[in-house]
């Protein structure tokens, strides 16, 4: 167990050395930089070459890919181009209104999910199978910044009950989440489905029922546990997903957030900030995939780590 | 997509609660209180004036600090922390008396050495400054010569200095204020002006707070403190929500998308003032150093091609006019002979010219020169209103038997394959106060490094601009930039489409708003209702 958190651990050291590369090399292959966008395009191209020089992005990308990784690896990930300020500075204070807005579309697409999938695949009727998975699709094919003015439209405009904004406290957290939430609970719903269908066809649930257990605890007791680890998989992977679909709701809501942050931070050029948001998401990523791993052998006895 | 739209605002430049048409006066008498929710879809970058790049944050300067002089709604000079001033002679030296009344917000006082520190910090290459650096020219050094006299001494003469003394970014910053706060001075800045900081709360929104203290006010606004007695920024980069906030009551004063001006003069509960943009909305630029454009009977063709009308009525909805030349109405120097001037929608001369130029139809009725297609790409930034436009240009053009290709890119990728040039035409729009902004679109020293898109290198062109900057009588000025736009239309570099109208919806409670020239509201006089 403690060698295989090593070795997972150990692996982080190439991926995000790996994850920087790519995301310096493609910020700086892009067209554009930072000075020009910042300066305007009435800009004369003395002051371009002042700033450029005073910002040090004269210099050759390899000198300044080296000068980023030697601060980073002493955990200075730099300035902000565009605000000056330190680049944790900013992260630290985006990065909580996303992880809440995530863990809150988390725990809504989960549970209405995994709701969802066991009805659909515990359905006695077909239409009610039907029915689920139709409403499913629907979920998947909304686009959030579509799903998010609606709710908007409906709920603050016409009804008046919810903020529009962030800044109703957790009242304004529901509609953001709601809309984040629908597409991840469309796909956990379909996953969960096609799951436990797979389980309850094994051998052990017709021995359960053979045995007269009820169908609501062969369902729930029997088959879920099983199913349930395809589920988490899915789930786990989608919560760094949830983080990155937070771009779109973090915009339509005016929800300040990490999202919008990534987005600002691209669109300007902003190299050490674009580059220290992609650092921490990939981050999350691999410690997301390594608590998965962990979680496998809890939900399945079978499963370990040597 | 929505900051994709927010940076296209480098060139769109529409300044969120701009208005160049006066707002009414009331005579009712101003009641004190309240707060003016205004909105912005760009959060600033920093609200230090001399570190930021964001035209947002200009704006708000206008209500944290003041500059020592500023233009009254006429546009001329007027005193604001400098009394009067002179310059020497040979227009080097400059002098300005300062107020003795004037405090900072966090106490300091207001003297010649406070300005002088404050252009200190303005130039030092430690401020790393975008704009304000730039802003006082070629200085050689500032001097405090009394408590309340500065003197600025510049290397050489420099034009449009008094002028940029004015913007907004050039305001006197409190120089204890940036000892003590150090590199937070840009999260709560002190300045002199009728708003004091109150509060940032990132990518939510911004709050000032009324100055009691303000007794400093220029002339064109009333003596005394302001009247409300919070601003906030909200920032939203979502329009469709700023929209459905408006209409909730959550903001005072919204720039209209195009698409809900309409429906919300429809309603009838709102003031809402228009204005002609200052500045060609959308035009085609052709690249005047690739085939098929190099051509230009080819240019004229397309220009004759397209019926302009269409596209303004369909990618914009009606609400503008069709342009003609490379200036505005709006932009002094605009010769109204334009409209005439310029090519019209003439199928036959369109067929015409291609056939002159070597173009003919081929079997499948899309020409063709020697057994190549007549088939081009159109660069355009992710703007609903440039788009749409696009699609009317492609299916008027694949009318004549041209085929057009439209490929968006996001708006500093666009710029930067522009100036290299390798599009062989474009979409473009810009906003601009004065018909200057020909230099940068057409003159050869800005191919490349500027906006001179269409690569076009022509000593006449080039001699007619230059001309335009050197001539200081008007009548003389106004004879030159008639005849630079003639050229440019000669020329067919440009193909301009249309310019927009800007609305401006204001919340019936709020009273007694005063716009100004350069395009911002004056926000001293305001009171809610």
């Amino acid at each position: 167990m403690r060698a295989f958190l090593t070795r997972r651990l150990l692996l982080l050291v190439p991926t995000l050395l790996g994850v920087t590369l790519a995301t310096f090399l493609m910020l700086h292959l892009t067209p554009g930089d930072p000075v020009t966008i910042m300066l305007g395009e009435f800009a004369s191209a003395s002051d371009v070459a002042r700033l450029r020089a005073e910002l040090g992005l004269d210099r050759p990308i390899l000198v300044q890919y080296l000068k980023f990784l030697g601060r980073a690896v002493r955990g200075d990930l730099g300035s902000s181009i565009r605000s000056r300020r330190p680049v944790q500075e900013e992260i630290a204070e985006r990065l909580p209104p996303t992880m809440l807005l995530a863990l809150a579309a988390q725990v809504l697409a989960v549970c209405a999910g995994i709701t969802a999938g066991v009805t659909a695949a515990a359905a006695r009727r077909p239409s009610v199978d039907s029915a689920i998975v139709a409403v499913t699709l629907v979920g998947l094919s909304m686009p959030t910044f579509w799903s998010g003015l609606l709710l908007i439209l409906l709920f603050s405009l016409t009804l008046g009950w919810l903020p529009i904004t962030a800044s109703g406290g957790l009242r304004a957290l529901i509609l953001p989440a709601v809309t984040l939430a629908a597409p991840a609970a469309a796909v956990l719903a379909r996953v969960t489905r096609a799951s436990v269908l797979e389980v309850l066809r094994q051998d052990y649930v017709r021995t359960a029922r053979a045995k007269g257990v009820s169908e609501r605890l062969v369902v729930y007791r029997h088959a879920l546990r099983n199913a349930l680890i395809p589920v988490l998989t899915v789930a786990a992977l989608q919560f760094a997903g949830l983080v990155a679909g937070a771009v779109i709701v973090e915009s339509v809501f005016s929800r300040p957030g990490l999202g919008r942050l990534a987005v600002t931070a691209i669109l300007s050029r902003d190299f050490p900030l674009a580059q220290g948001i992609v650092l921490v998401v990939a981050s999350m990523y691999v410690f997301l995939n390594v608590g998965v791993d962990l979680v496998y052998g809890v939900l399945d006895p079978r499963i370990r780590y040597q | 997509m929505a900051a994709a739209r927010a940076l296209a605002r480098i060139v769109v430049l529409l300044l969120l609660f701009l208005t160049l048409v006066p707002l009414p006066l009331t005579h009712a008498q101003p009641q004190p209180g309240g707060e003016l929710a205004l909105v912005s879809t760009e959060e600033p970058d920093t609200l230090d004036p001399q570190k930021t790049g964001t035209a947002v944050t200009g704006l708000l300067m206008r209500y944290l600090g003041d500059t020592l002089l500023t233009k009254d709604l006429k546009g001329s000079y007027i005193p604001a922390l400098a009394r009067s001033w002179s310059v020497s002679g040979d227009g080097l030296t400059w002098t300005f008396q300062l107020r003795n009344d004037v405090k900072f917000h966090d106490g300091s006082p207001f003297n010649a050495q406070a300005v002088k520190a404050s252009i200190e910090r303005a130039l030092s290459p430690e401020t790393k400054s975008p704009i304000a650096g730039s802003l006082f020219g070629p200085v050689a050094d500032v001097q405090a010569v009394g408590d309340f006299t500065v003197t600025i001494k510049l290397k050489e003469p420099f034009a449009p200095f008094l002028d940029n003394l004015t913007d907004p970014r050039a305001m006197i910053v409190s120089s204890q204020a940036v000892r003590d706060l150090g590199d937070k001075f840009g999260r709560s800045p002190v300045g002199t002006g009728p708003f004091k900081f109150q509060e940032w709360r990132s990518a939510d929104r911004i709050i000032f707070a009324r100055n009691p203290d303000y007794v400093w006010a220029p002339s064109t606004v009333h003596a005394g403190p302001p009247f409300v007695d919070r601003v906030v920024l909200r920032i939203m980069p979502e329009s469709a929500a700023q929209v459905a906030a408006f209409e909730r009551g959550e903001l005072s004063v919204l720039a209209l998308p195009p698409t809900d001006v309409r429906r919300l003069e429809g309603t009838n509960k709102y003031t809402i003032y228009s204005f002609l943009r200052k500045g060609v909305g959308l035009f085609m630029e052709f690249n005047v150093t690739k085939e098929p454009f190099s051509d230009i009977r080819v240019r004229r063709a397309v220009s004759h091609a397209i019926e302009k009308n269409s596209v303004l009525q369909i990618g914009l909805e009606g609400l503008g006019e069709v342009a003609s030349g490379p200036l505005p109405p709006s932009i002094w120097g605009y010769w109204d002979g334009i409209k005439e001037y310029a090519p019209k929608y003439d199928p036959g001369k369109a067929k015409a010219l291609l056939a002159e130029a070597g173009w003919r139809p081929g079997p499948d009725g899309m020409l063709q020169k020697d057994g190549k297609p007549f088939s081009f790409t159109l660069y355009t930034a992710p703007i609903d209103t440039w788009t749409r436009s696009a699609q009317i240009v492609q299916s008027q053009l694949r009318a004549f038997g041209i085929s057009m290709e439209i490929q968006t890119f996001e708006f500093g990728t666009l710029l930067a394959k522009l100036k290299a040039g390798e599009h062989p035409a474009e979409f473009m729009g810009y906003t601009y106060t004065s018909p200057d902004i020909v230099q940068l679109w057409f003159h050869s020293s800005n191919i490349g490094t500027g906006l001179a898109f269409s690569h076009n290198k022509d000593s006449k062109l080039d001699s007619l601009i230059e001309a335009s900057r050197r001539e200081t009588d008007q009548g003389k000025r106004l004879a030159i930039y008639r005849d630079i736009q003639k050229y440019v239309v000669d020329q067919v570099l440009w193909v301009p489409l249309w310019t927009n109208t800007n609305y401006i919806a204001v919340q019936p409670n709020v009273q007694g708003a005063k716009t100004h020239p350069d395009g911002f509201l004056l926000l001293n006089d305001v009171w809610l209702k």
